[in-house]
């Protein structure tokens, strides 16, 4: 490390290409927490400063920026990636250069690096209270559609497990590519309008996301009769969508950006203080908040980036994020979490309709979910 | 989706490897995996009960130490993966002679080591299900030529066909409520003794 007198850190978030959308909330809430740290008087005097490249949404970009935040900008703490692939192209580099990186997004699972803080919700944490939750309240016929890649094929099967499980039935199984646009998805809708399931499981991510729940609506299909549930449809997202469109479509996730609680509150006044607008905030974003601040505070208690220094600081750190309390799995690097349910209503906002009542343990090498684990009992939310 | 993979929170594993950083690692993994683990270091002179799976440190000596020790236990020895340090030929034919399924090379890593675990285990069930069905195969061409021997003889002594041979014995099974193969064993016997009788 070379003396300065700023902590640099590296930041790849894409804020153009296919999944800007998404990426560009988790680049604010990046932002947001560095100056919340950075005007609190920084950490031990120095302020934090980011190095921001924009990987445009290409994958290879991702492990290429990360070496060249690492080799040119000497960062030794980098945030950043939204999708698998990317995050794998990072991996041999954080490892290979002994780099600490914060993934704030929710994933597949069956990962495990000493490099690597994963902050995002893992199968077990959002999938299995989804899908319970799906065939308590709309039924137990469900339709398939992801995007062709690792995560949803993989979401896909612990969701079809799980469905299974109870006593369910899978009517479809369609990928598209990622950057799919609505003609793409018209046969596709046209066979759920046929099969009329009880709700449909998405996995579309990015633009791929709206185009969907938009060809949806244009071919007649509502929420509020069959909902298409996700676990990566975020408010940002439902903006675009529109409420007319989006109206009844269900989303599961530690985060939601109508949580009535004081903390929430409070992030979200100042997000719009920096920002001009809430609309953009999601659970991804809210993840990487939560993150850079962790981050921060093992700073502090390091006075150093030294990776291994930093690893031992931040296992089995809590933090009061704005989704409530959350803590770094001191086994795993993965992070406890909150989970919830809500449904898009009339003015296009989520409606907190379950949680769980504790965070829940991240479980990312569990093959086969339970439907019936105890520790997922949804309880009913009134009132948001 | 294979039970292989299903089941794999129901292995127990053992590490057999010196207490250090790479035995940290693995043992931290398997138990993110969700297998049951015990740490075993040094080489006991006896290995503990119900280890499906066993981890084991391989070096160019040691291996005259872990063969007996598998060798000696009773019932099925378990799925084993072994960890090199040195790719070289005296370390590969350690592999070879504990009879490894899989390999893992130090430094270990934690990406690699559910893999591991999964071929090994599916190698040692398929090499479980072949031998069994040998052994079946084996014995049953051994009882097939011993048939054919004592029709040999009861063809040779009554002058009779290959069908009415078998005729004889099956009948003879029947009543002595015992099984063709028995009687073919008595006549094959007996026909030994008549004919050392003979030599006499």
């Amino acid at each position: 490390m070379t003396a300065s007198n700023t902590w640099r850190v590296g930041i790849l978030f894409s804020t153009s290409g296919v999944t800007s959308i998404i990426e560009k909330s988790q680049l604010n809430g990046t932002l947001l927490a560095i100056d919340e740290i950075n005007s609190a008087g920084g950490v031990q005097g120095k302020m934090i400063e980011p190095v921001i490249y924009d990987p445009g949404s290409v994958v290879k970009q991702y492990g290429e920026l990360a070496e060249t935040l690492i080799v040119e900008d000497k960062v030794n703490v980098i945030f950043g990636c939204y999708m698998s692939s990317s995050r794998k192209e990072v991996l041999p580099v954080v490892e290979r250069r002994n780099a600490l990186f914060f993934y704030p997004t929710l994933y597949e699972g069956f990962e495990y690096s000493p490099n690597v803080m994963y902050g995002g919700a893992t199968p077990n944490q959002n999938s299995v209270p989804l899908a319970k939750y799906l065939m308590e309240t709309h039924g137990n016929r469900i339709y398939f559609v992801g995007s062709d890649y690792i995560y949803p094929r993989e979401s896909n099967r612990v969701m079809r497990n799980v469905i299974r499980q109870g006593g369910g039935e899978v009517l479809g199984e369609e990928y598209v590519p990622l950057n799919a646009g609505i003609p793409k998805f018209k046969s596709i809708v046209e066979d759920i309008l046929r099969k009329k399931p009880d709700a449909i499981f998405s996995t579309v991510v990015g633009q791929g996301c709206i185009n969907f729940y938009t060809a949806y609506y244009k071919a007649g299909g509502r929420g509020l009769d069959c909902p298409i549930a996700s676990l990566t449809a975020n408010e940002a997202e439902i903006a675009e969508i529109g409420a007319a469109a989006a109206v009844g479509h269900i989303t599961a996730a530690p985060y939601f950006r109508s949580i009535n609680s004081d903390a929430n509150r409070k992030f979200l006044t100042r997000y719009e203080k920096k920002f001009g607008t809430t609309l953009d905030v999601t659970s991804c974003c809210e993840a990487a908040y939560s993150q850079m601040h962790m981050f921060a505070s093992a700073l502090q208690d390091c006075g150093g980036m030294d990776t291994d220094a930093m690893r031992d600081a931040l296992l089995g750190m809590n933090f009061q994020a704005p989704q409530g309390e959350i803590k770094i799995d001191p086994d795993n690097n993965h992070t406890h979490l909150q989970s919830r349910i809500a449904i898009v209503n009339q003015e296009g906002e989520f409606t907190i309709r379950s949680k769980v009542r504790h965070m829940i343990k991240p479980d990312p090498y569990l093959v086969y979910p339970q439907i019936n684990d105890w520790s997922l009992q949804l309880q009913k939310v009134i009132g948001g | 989706m294979s039970n292989f993979i299903r089941n794999l929170r129901e292995l127990n594993v053992a590490v057999m490897h010196p207490r250090d950083k790479n035995a940290e690692e693995l043992i931290r993994q398997i138990h993110r995996i969700g297998c049951g683990h015990e740490a075993i270091w040094p080489i006991p002179s006896k290995m503990p009960k119900n280890v499906d799976v066993l981890f084991v440190d391989v070096d160019e000596t040691n291996p005259k130490q872990i063969k007996p020790l598998l060798n000696k236990m009773k019932g099925d020895p378990p799925a084993i993966i072994a960890i090199i340090d040195y790719e070289n030929p005296s370390v590969l034919e350690g592999l070879f002679d504990i009879g490894a399924h899989a390999v893992l090379t130090k430094p270990l890593r934690a990406t690699g080591v559910m893999s591991a675990i999964l071929m090994a285990r599916r190698i040692w069930s398929e090499n479980k299900t072949l031998r069994k069905d040998l052994d079946k195969a084996r014995a049953r061409v051994d009882n097939i030529q011993k048939l054919n021997d004592a029709k040999f003889i009861l063809m040779r002594h009554r002058g009779i066909n290959d069908k009415d041979a078998y005729a004889i014995i099956r009948k003879q099974a029947m009543a002595k409520r015992t099984t063709t193969l028995e009687i073919a064993h008595s006549i094959i016997n007996a026909d030994g003794i008549l004919s050392d009788l003979g030599n006499e």
